[in-house]
């Protein structure tokens, strides 16, 4: 299994590269054989990367320590799941495992237009092929070949990094993974349009809808990482401003802003230029990400490769996207022009705008802190980092304005708004916004930031929930149905729509959850067994600890979990006086990699807030594994994190409001184009033709 | 020497996957089907979306009254354009030069009563007159009978989302 699928990496380039070839000739030629060898070819490289994916994770399960890879990020006491992560716990695998998915992804397109969008395919075909190739090259010639042998074969390897070893690794990788890779078909859909001079409407449905599952993906793949750096990493945050956090979140901000211009181009014709530059950026953004994780030039927990011939390579790909990129647009520059033009501030297109704006704002900020280690290292022989303090000044005010745009947006009308409507639609939401800020005040918060946040994320949650509202009546008065129905049709009449608005729900969430941040309160103390520790909660309570005690645990023990030793200590928790259950939190070293202690944290979490506690330090470890009754000693840090659950449950409502977005419905065809109901019936055409 | 076997088989069954279009003659279509929408119908399609949200954001007062009806009749009449321009390129054939697919839609305008004698701009099936020179319409046919009794002045019914 193992030696075919690294026969079948070879036998991959060869056939991409065919295929590549293939499909711009037929382009060029209009040769309908040719374009079906090369659509062959992107099937028959998925294939083979799926045989040598499926080598890799054979070599992983069989504890083939002779391939470097497998020895570098396994041992014989990994769990089998995380070793069947293997494909993607270290550089060379999750190249592989990057252009898996890209294949899987190139195949469904390939597959689902082989009788639709005929024109496109030669050049889509052609770039996806270009981008196959380019990763193969990749993993056979710059030295991350995941099948290199290592010229004997080692009694053990070496493990997987501790931290990795949580259930998320099996999730958070390959969904951010997806999401970068699904990216790659609309930007084929856009250099084909720009190579077939086909820039009808056509390509930006189909764009939009493939940008729509990328950005589902990357939303996802975002939150789990968050909600796994909670749990596992032990600092009792969720987002550090990590370059490789940064380098995700830039394909969401230039993809966001696109499903947002997207919409100007649809209904008024405008932005074309600036579409298609996003699509390309945002197809940069996802190279450069996979580029900083995986070429190790920037440090980061996450990153662990260290050669630069890889970073290179990349550098030449990331300029040639864009050298390609920029000589398209012009080339096609004078058909790109606009249709229209904005006709008033006060209309929806400028907000959409102002968004894109805004993000693109976000994004430059965090691209900026996150390459400016490099680019002043590189320029002035001085490395300069910044940290999280750098990122929250910057982003915080920007991201309120952000939030106030998805609630000033949607009420806006296209093309221009009338002050008396403006101040008819936003009085109320205003209004609920004021009061939330008020309250609060008078509830005794005082954290400026916070409070603007919790003001505005109740103005765009009354202005989201008054536009379902409407929307309801609205379709219940015209249609005669019952609101619950009425409510239903409304959004599956146009997903698009309402899926967007729960979204930005979702994202008000969020942001509510992000400004707990501010009023959370920390204490750190040293107990010995029966002392109690008294924690405030911002929110007016007091939470009781009583360390109980501790419990050990050798090598043996737990089979299962492999720990080579572990002490955990028990907390008893009261929330004012009533009992509220128990906490353990541990420290603990796995067998075969006792030199890399990790810290296992516990957390109860309650609609408004987490008490989470971590065992900081045990004075005397050996003492304390040795059971000795005198060093029980254990200093905790506890934690209360207002409304970081809410967190969570923005991302599910986001999730959702995905998936209603991008629920396909019909297919586009001649047969669905609507019912002119609201438009006026005309003489038809045959008249013309009679005459 | 399974491992050569296999190997050998894995080659040539790519190989002749990926050649057999061209030694047999089998090919892959490089042109719009018949079922897809051309870029006209999308323009229309278009344009009715936009209609539906014109007409959601009046039923949500979010659009005064004026500016509905300005931003309807536009709406309209670039639908309906793009309609005509579909029929006359079916009728014509794609083959059909720009000029003379412009005539058959100002004809087939003119024909209806929505195209304005005066300036040649479309309007709504229903205008009585033009929304861009102000002329008035429908010297033409305008009993609006249709073969298909879908009669020429059906209400136009607002249609939320």
């Amino acid at each position: 299994m193992n030696i075919l699928g690294e026969l079948a990496l070879w036998i991959a380039l060869p056939v991409a590269i065919w295929g590549t070839v293939l499909a711009f000739v037929a382009g060029a030629r209009q040769r309908g054989d040719l374009q079906l060898s090369a659509e062959r070819s992107i099937y028959a490289v998925f294939f083979l990367t799926a045989l040598a994916s499926l080598g890799i994770i054979d070599s992983f399960l069989n504890d083939r320590f002779e391939y470097l890879y497998v020895a570098s990020y396994s041992n014989r006491e990994l769990q089998t799941y995380y070793k069947f992560a293997g494909l993607w716990s270290g550089q060379r695998g999750s190249l592989l495992f990057w252009l898996l998915f890209l294949m899987l992804f190139s195949t469904i397109a390939v597959w689902s237009n082989r009788r639709r969008n005929r024109e496109f395919m030669p050049y889509v075909v052609g770039v996806l092929g270009s981008i196959a190739s380019f990763f193969l090259i990749v993993l056979l010639f710059a030295d991350v070949n995941p099948y290199e042998r290592l010229g004997f074969t080692p009694a053990n390897g070496q493990g997987l990094n501790p931290q990795l070893q949580n259930y998320w690794m099996t999730i958070h990788p390959p969904t951010l993974y997806l999401g970068f890779t699904a990216f790659t078909v609309p930007f084929a859909f856009a250099i084909a349009a720009l190579l077939s001079g086909r820039l009808d409407s056509r390509w930006i449905t189909l764009t939009r809808r493939w940008t729509l599952l990328s950005w589902f993906f990357l939303s996802n793949g975002i939150v789990f990482g968050m909600r796994w750096a909670y749990e596992e990493l032990g600092w009792g945050g969720y987002w550090f401003w990590d370059p490789v956090e940064n380098a995700s979140l830039l394909p969401w901000l230039s993809a966001t802003a696109f499903l947002h211009s997207v919409q100007i181009q649809e209904n008024r014709g405008m932005l074309k230029v600036w579409n298609m530059s996003l699509v390309i950026l945002t197809f940069l953004l996802t190279i450069f990400a996979t580029f900083l994780t995986r070429s190790g030039l920037i440090e980061s927990v996450h990153s662990f490769a260290q050669e630069l011939r890889i970073a290179y390579i990349f550098l030449g790909f990331m300029s040639a996207i864009i050298a390609v990129g920029v000589v398209l647009v012009l080339w096609r520059l004078p058909r790109l022009r606009s249709e229209n033009q904005i006709e008033s501030f006060f209309s929806r297109e400028s907000a959409f705008l102002f968004n894109n704006l805004i993000l693109l704002g976000v994004l430059f900020a965090v691209w900026w802190g996150t390459m400016l280690p490099l680019l002043s290292e590189g320029l002035t022989g001085e490395k300069i980092t910044v940290g999280p303090p750098f990122f929250n000044a910057v982003n915080i005010p920007i991201g309120l304005a952000l939030l106030a745009l998805t609630g000033i947006g949607p009420v806006i009308a296209w093309r221009r708004a009338s002050k008396r409507n403006l101040k008819k639609n936003f009085t109320l939401p205003v209004l609920a916004g004021l009061a939330a800020a008020a309250t609060l005040w008078v509830a005794g918060a005082r954290h400026g930031m916070a409070l603007a946040t919790f003001a505005i994320a109740a103005f765009v949650m009354s202005v989201i929930v008054i536009e379902f509202f409407k929307g309801t009546r609205a379709r219940a008065h015209i249609e005669q149905e019952r609101w619950p129905r009425a409510f239903v049709h409304l959004i599956g009449r146009n997903r698009r729509r309402w899926g967007g608005y729960i979204v930005h729900a979702g994202v008000v969430v969020m942001f509510a959850g992000f400004a707990g941040e501010a009023f959370k309160s920390e204490l750190r103390q040293t107990l010995d067994p029966g002392e109690v520790a008294t924690v405030p909660s911002p929110i007016g309570h007091t939470y009781t600890l009583t360390y109980e005690g501790m419990s050990t645990t050798l090598a043996g023990a737990n089979p299962i979990e492999n720990v080579a030793w572990q002490v955990e200590a028990l907390l008893r928790v009261e929330k004012e006086g009533r009992p509220a259950g128990t906490l353990t939190t541990a420290r603990r070293a796995l067998v075969a990699q006792e030199d890399v202690p990790t810290t296992e944290v516990d957390f109860r979490s309650s609609f408004l807030e987490d008490l989470y506690v971590i065992l900081s330090d045990v004075a005397d470890l050996r003492g304390a594994l040795a059971n000795e009754p005198e060093a029980q000693t254990v200093t905790f840090t506890f934690l209360v994190n207002p409304l970081v659950g809410w967190i969570w449950y923005g991302g599910m409502i986001v999730a959702l409001g995905g998936l209603i977005a991008m629920w396909p419905g019909a297919p586009a065809g001649r047969a669905r184009v609507p019912e002119p109901a609201a438009l006026p019936a005309r003489a038809p055409a045959t008249a013309v033709t009679a005459s | 020497m399974t491992l050569i076997i296999g190997a050998v088989l894995l080659v040539t069954a790519v190989v002749v996957y990926l050649v057999q279009p061209m030694a047999s003659g089998l090919y892959a279509s490089l042109s719009r089907e018949e079922d897809e929408p051309t870029e006209l119908e999308s323009r229309r399609r278009v344009a009715l979306l936009a209609l539906r949200d014109v007409e959601y954001d009046r039923a949500t007062g979010k659009l005064g009254q004026e500016d509905y009806r300005t931003l309807r009749r536009e709406l309209a009449a670039e639908a309906l354009d793009a309609l005509a321009a579909a029929e006359a390129e079916t009728s014509l054939g794609a083959d059909a030069s720009p000029v003379e697919r412009e005539i058959a839609r100002l004809r087939s305008g003119l024909e209806s009563g929505s195209t304005c004698g005066a300036c040649g701009s479309a309007n709504e099936a229903t205008s009585r007159f033009c929304a861009y020179c102000g002329s008035p319409l429908g010297t033409a046919v305008r009993s609006g009978a249709s073969p298909d009794g879908s009669g020429g002045d059906r209400a136009a019914r607002p249609e939320p989302a």
